[in-house]
This record gives structure tokens, sequence and C-alpha cells, in this order.
């Protein structure tokens, strides 16, 4: 079970990096470039862990261990979400609500560690946010819940969907954009600090630290993507084989989704973001009105 | 020992701590913990064993026969009593010495004792007058306690707002025991489940308890007592004496029949609390005011297991209920628990700064590493994260709701929105717990107060860190509390008694353990990469800031600037804004201050009204008697004047 485990962990680590990738493909392809290569991420992760490290004189150690309890409680509730026909490395009731609270760990306390206001304010905007993002991630697992009568990730993503799943998607799709700090939400690329959550946040982090913060990040996207694509394709009755091409397909669609949305709209002004995230809720919220009263038993 | 003997020798301890403690303070403190060590003894048979602890005699107090009783649902309460009222008794030595405070030093030790025995008797008595006597002296005991520093004014009106509240509630309680006695035909309290005509009575209970444990709205004295007391004593009134109001709403809905939409109204004020609770303590810029507020979340939290437990209860008995109510009182120990840590942990930190405000502070966690690490834990644990103990509880609350919600019937639509809102709250706080304690602890020093501050002594780190390791052992081994929670929700229903703790909890302590050595080691092994890969130390870089100041640093009130803008319409905070003007400005200034909403907006205004109101009829007594002749004629001419033209049937 333990070799298990970790071959289902190599498989997340390794193939994570590839999402960034991907997106970025996509966007350079939209907008004609010829853009980085899609193996990017993985060079700029091995540069950066060979690297020094700048600390700021204000940090406490917990600024550089913080990075890797995130990266730790995102890995652990990736060994929650099950992979197809593969199941999830350990399964049990009420694992969806662990999963949860693990990917709500985060890095903003590490942020207000520089003493810096640009990164004060992408952690207060982070923390913020992420209560109505929360709420929609509730309404949207209550909603899986009330579809299959279970409150296991494993069971909760297997059955045929209901009547919301196109609500759910939508739903699921935005809050995704929102958590993993996508365009219209937030900008990964900008520089400009007034504009950004995420990337403010990590201003100050650098070398091996700034490498797991990136690295997490990406293995986070891969879990919204999977979760996303298994809460919304119907995969009863498939063969095993079928079954994870018809994920992997998923996820990839769901990245080009990511990629396409970027390019063809731009960041919304940060007063419309809260809306937004309400409007990510209210479309779970749905879906799980939907899911009660007119779903199948 | 019998339970009945170890309780007899605990008030008896408790009795010679509350004589000696003016005096002596070593033999103080001995019996003090003696005591509570005795009350931890007695509560742990009860809990484990099959067995509840009764004691019947025919000796009369007050005309009444003296009736004990220690079961399931009291043993929990009586467990955090004697927890937080040992390490608290332990902390005030080092926190409120004879040295520093030479008034009040031995009266604060002698009322502690007194407040841990008064509690202690609330949770065994078993008569209804009997009740109302401990009751009132314990609350009289906490006023003694938030007053000790009682020459600043804060102090004063924090204490007397505190009476007056809770004295509003035993109105209610005199209201319910009364008419419980008449209903009854005796004072005598046990289970009357099936009694005609109880169920009203459950609102009185409500409102009486309600003012004590403090939900919204009855929360009104919470933040001014908790922030203006001593910090020991903020922690027993936050961790364990607003639990008291709790027990008695959990253990009167245990006892007697409850109106069928009791459930419904208990969830709803919950789910209020919890987020309104910590939405104002998002805001709040003194650090226990907001460790206060965040105690009226967490009352929330516990309504909200109990609602859903009085639901399943009127519904069927449906086993979701168990869930929820063993959640509830999973959450009694856990908030107990890690509130008195973080009470604790800011009673340090004004013992090495004085002061409370948090855009005072900052980069502590230089002179103060111990309570730094600490309060973060307990700022982990209260903001219900894994793997410590707050997720825990909320987990099995979670689970009872989302259980509720699949059932697709009625009272989904209670669970459903309970559930979610729950999931908000659980954001919230993680916003006001980074902004606690990062303001506090991380960045630099933003005053001379922070800079020369120093870390706190063993006797007051030593409880932070026994209460610490039982929030992190709750966490990794929680299965091994089933037995005692069960027993519980077994005394509060008989039908949800449950013998084995169930397979996900074991799995979850298991992966909440490996969790927490994987993230430990993570952790240590990336300290030691960026050491193998050279670290050099500068200044923040921030886009390329040459000189940053302490100043420039994100404050308390930028931090919850986004979260508190969405909760405007119930805050209505008071601000002051002067702009900077002309070519060569003056002063400018912004001053923004969030007041209690239902205190300050609500209470206030009624009762300045009800004042005026009186001193206008007041006008009437003047002490002239040719005026008071008149009005005797007025009335009688008044009379006279309905016999003559009233008719009569």
């Amino acid at each position: 079970m333990i070799a298990a485990t970790l071959l289902r962990l190599a498989l997340w680590v390794l193939l994570a990096p590839l999402l960034p990738g991907i997106i970025n493909k996509v966007k350079a392809w939209v907008a004609g470039r010829q853009g980085p290569p899609v193996l990017q991420l993985y060079f700029d992760l091995a540069r950066l862990w060979q690297k020094s490290v700048v600390l700021s004189t204000l940090v406490s150690p917990a600024f550089v261990a913080a990075p890797a309890v995130a990266w730790v409680a995102v890995a652990g509730a990736a060994m929650l979400v099950p992979l197809g026909p593969l199941g999830a490395a350990l399964s049990f009731r009420g694992d969806v609500l662990l999963m949860v609270y693990l990917l709500a760990l985060c890095t903003a306390w590490a942020a207000l560690e520089t003493g810096s206001a640009f990164e004060g304010m992408g952690a207060a905007r982070e923390v913020s946010y992420a209560v109505l993002s929360e709420a929609a991630v509730f309404a949207a697992m209550l909603s899986l819940s009330v579809q299959t009568g279970s409150v296991s990730l494993h069971a909760m993503l297997a059955p045929v969907s209901g009547a919301g799943t196109v609500l759910l998607a939508a739903g699921l799709f935005s809050v995704l954009l929102a958590e993993n700090c996508r365009v219209p939400f937030d900008d990964p690329n900008t520089h400009l600090e007034l504009t950004m959550i995420h990337e403010a946040m990590v201003l100050d982090h650098s070398g091996p630290p700034l490498a797991v913060i990136l690295h997490g990040a990406s293995m986070k996207l891969l879990l919204f993507a999977t979760i996303l694509t298994e809460a919304v394709l119907p995969t009863t009755g498939l063969a095993p084989l079928a079954v994870a091409g018809v994920v992997f397909a998923g996820v990839l669609i769901v990245t080009v989704g990511v990629g396409l949305t970027e390019s063809l709209l731009a960041r919304f002004a940060f007063r419309r973001v809260p809306m937004l995230l309400t409007m990510a809720f209210l479309l779970c919220l749905f879906s799980l009105l939907v899911a009660w009263k007119g779903g199948v038993a | 020992m019998t339970p009945g003997g170890l309780l007899l020798l605990a008030a008896a301890c408790l009795l010679a701590a509350i004589g000696l403690g003016p005096r002596f303070e070593r033999p103080a403190l001995a019996f003090t913990l003696c005591g509570t060590f005795a009350g931890l003894l007695a509560a742990l048979p009860v809990l484990f064993g099959p067995v509840d602890w009764e004691w019947k005699t025919s000796f009369l107090l007050g005309g009444e026969k003296v009736h004990l009783l220690l079961d399931g649902v009291s043993a929990v309460f009586l467990v955090l009593v004697s927890v937080i009222g040992g390490a608290g008794a332990v902390y005030a030595r080092e926190y409120w010495p004879a040295s520093h405070y030479p008034a009040s030093a031995g009266r604060g030790r002698a009322w502690w004792s007194a407040l841990v025995l008064c509690m202690g008797l609330v949770l065994v008595v078993c008569n209804g007058l009997h009740f109302l006597i401990v009751w009132e002296a314990f609350a009289l005991c906490g006023y003694f306690l938030i007053t000790l520093e009682n020459r600043s004014p804060e102090v004063r009106k924090a204490g007397w707002l505190y009476l007056a509240a809770s004295h509003a509630g035993t109105l209610g309680l005199f209201a319910f025991f009364g008419a419980l006695a008449a209903r009854a035909g005796t004072w005598d309290l046990g289970p009357m489940r099936n009694a005609e005509g109880m169920a009203p009575l459950f609102w009185l209970v409500l409102f009486g308890f309600g003012m004590k444990a403090g939900f919204f709205p009855c929360h009104i004295w919470l933040p001014s007592a908790h922030a203006n007391a001593p910090s020991h004593v903020s922690a027993i009134m936050s961790g364990v004496a607003i639990k008291m109001g709790v027990y008695g709403i959990v253990r009167f809905s245990g006892w007697l029949p409850v109106p069928a939409t009791a459930g419904y109204v208990v969830i709803g004020l919950g789910a209020t609390s919890a987020i309104l609770g910590i939405a104002f303590a998002l805001t709040q810029n003194d650090l226990k005011r907001l460790l206060a507020y965040c105690s009226v979340e967490n009352i929330g939290i516990l309504l909200i297991g109990l609602g859903g437990a009085l639901l399943a209860r009127a519904h069927g008995n449906a086993l979701w209920g168990r869930l929820a109510l063993a959640g509830m009182f999973l959450h009694v120990w856990n908030h107990g628990l890690f509130k008195s840590l973080l009470f604790f942990g800011a009673g340090s930190v004004l013992h090495a700064t004085g002061k409370r405000e948090m855009s005072r502070l900052g980069g502590l966690w230089r002179s103060m590493p111990w309570t730094a690490g600490l309060f973060a834990v307990g700022a982990v644990a209260v903001s219900g994260l894994p793997p410590l103990n707050g997720f825990v509880s909320e987990w099995f609350i979670y689970l009872g709701l989302f259980d509720a919600v699949a059932t697709r019937s009625a009272f989904a639509w209670a669970a459903m929105p309970a559930a979610i809102m729950l999931a908000m709250a659980g954001a919230l706080a993680l916003a006001s717990f980074t902004k606690a304690g990062a303001i506090v602890f991380l960045g630099a020093p933003r005053t001379m107060a922070a800079v020369d501050a120093h870390e706190c002594g063993l006797w007051m780190r030593g409880p932070m860190m026994a209460l610490a390791a039982a929030c992190l052992a709750i966490g990794i081994a929680p299965a091994s509390l089933w037995t005692p929670i069960s027993r519980a929700v077994g005394s509060w229903h008989s039908p949800w008694v449950l013998q084995a703790p169930p397979t996900p909890l074991q799995t979850l302590g298991s992966v909440q353990l490996v969790l927490a050595m994987v993230a430990a080691a993570a952790g240590v092994w990336l300290w030691r990469k960026v050491r193998v890969n050279g670290a050099c130390r500068n200044l923040t870089w921030d886009c390329g800031y040459a000189e940053p100041v302490p100043s420039m640093q994100y404050t308390s009130g930028s931090f919850a600037g986004i979260a508190g803008g969405w909760f405007f319409w119930i805050f209505l905070p008071e601000r002051k804004l002067r702009r900077p003007r002309g070519p060569f400005p003056d002063k400018a200034l912004r001053l923004e201050r969030t007041p209690d909403t239902v205190l300050e907006r609500v209470i206030a205004p009624s009762a300045g009204f009800i004042t005026r109101l009186s001193t206008l009829v007041r006008g009437f007594q003047h002490g002239r008697l040719q005026s008071y002749i008149l009005y005797l004629l007025a009335g009688l001419a008044a009379v006279g004047i309905l016999v003559y033209f009233g008719t009569t049937k």
C-alpha cells in the first residue's frame, strides 16, 4: 500500500507542472506567438531548486517552513482524490471535508512575515476571497453528496451526473479559476503589484521555497481540474482503461479551457471579484437545489 | 475512591483554597490544583464507565432535599472546568502576582477557587432551587474576577455590563424554574421528556442560559468583559463560563420536551452567531476583543450541532443527529482548550508589552518565540484546520449536516444553509487568526513597547504548553475520546449510545498524525535545503523599496478591510475623516471604530429612551401635597365618570 501511495504521489508530482505549460501554450497560440515550451515550469523548478535564497531580515524560520507545510497539505488532499479506475490512496467517510480543509491551508501567514504592504495586501485579498470560494466549494460538495447520498469522494465523484451538471460545471470552473489565481480573478503574469493576489503574496520568496510554492500551485490546479472532470463526466459502465482516458482527456480540456478563458477575457476590476465569486456560489447552490429537488435518487 | 468521595474532596480543597487564598499563595495554589485534579478524577469514571453517580439525601437545604447527579453530560463539562481551572490557577501565579497587584492578587486567588467551585456545583446540583442559588453565586464570582483591577473605569463598566446581562438572564431562569416547579409539582430536576405542556418552557431556557452562553444577539457583555478582565480570567470566562450557559441549554433540552420549532431556531441562531461573531472578530483591533468575538462564533458552532441533534430527535431519531451532537460535545472541550490557550497567549503579550491593540505590536516572535509558537498552535486549532482538534469536532458536525441534507427531507432546509455558513465562518476564522497571529507576532515591531518585549516565564508557559499538547493530542488521536463523547451523547438521548468508535474517526486520526509528521519533516527539510543552497539576509525586497519602515506594514484594519466591507450593513462603523487639503496640507486623519451593533445601536438607545420616559414620569412625584390631592380628586372623578356613563351587563 505504501508503495502504491508513493507511486501515486510521484504521478501527481510529475504530471502537475505540465498544466501551466499547456495553459501558456494555448495562450501563446491564441495570441499568434510561439510561446515558451510546454515543459517550461519543469525547467524553472529545476533552476530554482539549485539557487541560493535571499531572505528578508524580518522573517522567522516559519517563512521557509510555511511553503513546505502548504505543499504537504495539497499533496495530502491529492491523495484523497480518486483517479478514475485507480481509486484514491485513502478513502473514508467524510474525506471530502478533510480535502477541502487541507486546501484551505494557505501561506497567507508567511506573506505577512516580511512586513511588506504589497504582500500584506495580497494576503488580505487571498483570505477574504477564500470566504466566498469556500461557500461555493461547500455548495458544490453538498450537491454531489445529495446526488449520490454519500460523503466520500470515491462515491461522490463516480456515478452518473444529475440534471444540474451544467450548473455545477460552471460553478466549479469559476471556483477553479479563483482558487488558482487565474484570469478573470487574478493575473498570474502581471508584475503590477497592485493588481495581484497570489503573485503579490510570494514577492519575497526565492530559490527552493519559491519552487515549492510554484509546484504546489500547479498541483492544486491539477487537483481542481481532476475533481471538476470527475464530478461532471458520467463514467459508469466504461472499461477501466476508457475511464482513465476520459478523465485524462477531461483534465486536458479543462486546462485548455483555462488557457482560452485567459486569452479571451480581461481580468476583472477588484470590485467585481466578489460578485463573480458570488455568482460561482449561486451556480453551485442552484445545482444543489436541482440535485435535491429534481435529481435522481 | 468513588466519584462522590472525590467530589467531596474537590469541594473541600477548593473551600480551603478560598480560605487561604487572600493570604497564602502557595498553599492556595496547591489546594486549587488538588481540588481541580480531584474534580477531573471524579468525572473520568462516569465518562468511561456505564453508570451515573447520583446522591439523594433527605437533608434539607432551603426546604428542599439535596440531590446531586453527575451523568455523562455534566461530566463532560466538569472535565473542562477542572482542566482550565487548574491551568489558569498556575498561569495566574506569574501573571497576576502579589508583587505587581498587592491589592487584588490574593482576592483573585480566592475568587478563582470560588468560581471553579460554583461552576462544579452548577454541574452536579439537581434541584431547581439549589440550581438558582449556585448559578447566582457563580455569576457573582465571575463579576468579582472581571473587576479585579477595579480602579480602571473601563473595567468597572465592563463588570457592570456583565452583571446586568447576567441578571437579565437569571430573571429568565427564575421564571423557568418557577414555572417548571409549578407544573411538575416539585423542584427536583430530572428527565421529564413525556411531561405535558412543558415544551414552551424551552424558550425561557434558551433566553436565560443564552445570556450566559453569549450567542448573537445575547453576546453584548462578552467583548468588553473578556477584553478588560485579567487574561487568565478571560480564559476561564471564555473557555468555560460561557459553556455553563451551553450546559444549561443542553441539559434542559435533553430532559424536557421541546417545541417542534426549537431545532430550527437553535440551528438558525447558531449559524447567525457563527457568521456574525467571526465577522465582528475580524474587524477588531484589540486582540482580546477579537478573541471574545471569536467565542461568539464558537458558541454558534455548538448551537449548530445541538440544533441538528434536536431536529434529528424530533424526526425519528435519525442517526445523523448523533454525529452532530458528538461534534458539539467534542467542540465544548476543544473550544475550551484552544480559546484558553489563545487568551493565555494574549495575556502573555499584554504582560510583556502592556498593549492589547494589534496596531501597536508586531515582530514579537523574536523576543517571545514560545508564546508565538503556542499562539500559532491555538490559531490553527481555532480556525478548524487539520491536523489539530478544531477540525475533528467541526468534521463531526459537518458529517451530521451533510447526512441531513442527503436525506432530502424538510429539515435539510435548515442543515443546508447551516453547513454553508459554517464553511464561511471557518474561512473567516482563518482570516481573523491569520491577521491576529501575523500582525502581532510577525513583521517588524511597530512601537518601542513591542521592541522591548520579553518572553514569559515557566509558570505562564507551562499551562500554555499543556493546552497546546492537548489540542494536538485530540487532533491525532480523536478515537480515544469516543467513549466519553458517546457516553455524553447517550446521557442526552439514550437511543444514541454507541460503543465502538466509528472507523472513519480512527482513519482520520491516523491521517492527521501522518500529515503532522510529514509536514514537520518537510518544513525542516526545506529549511535545511535553504541552508545548503546558501541564504543571505537583506531588506525586504517588496519590488524595490529602498528603506521600508515599520509603519509601512499592512495594519489590522486594512487587512480586515475587504471582508469587513461585506458586513458593513451590520457593523455600521463610526468614521471620522479629515482629508488633507491645499498645497501644504495641515493635519489629516481617518478614524474608524466598529461598535458592537446590538449593544450600542439597539440596547443603548432603547435604554436611553426608557430612562428619558422615566424621568418624565418622575416629574409627577415632587412631594407637593396639594398636587397629590389633585391627583386623588382627578382619579375619583375619572372613576365616577366611568361608573356614571359605563353600562353594566
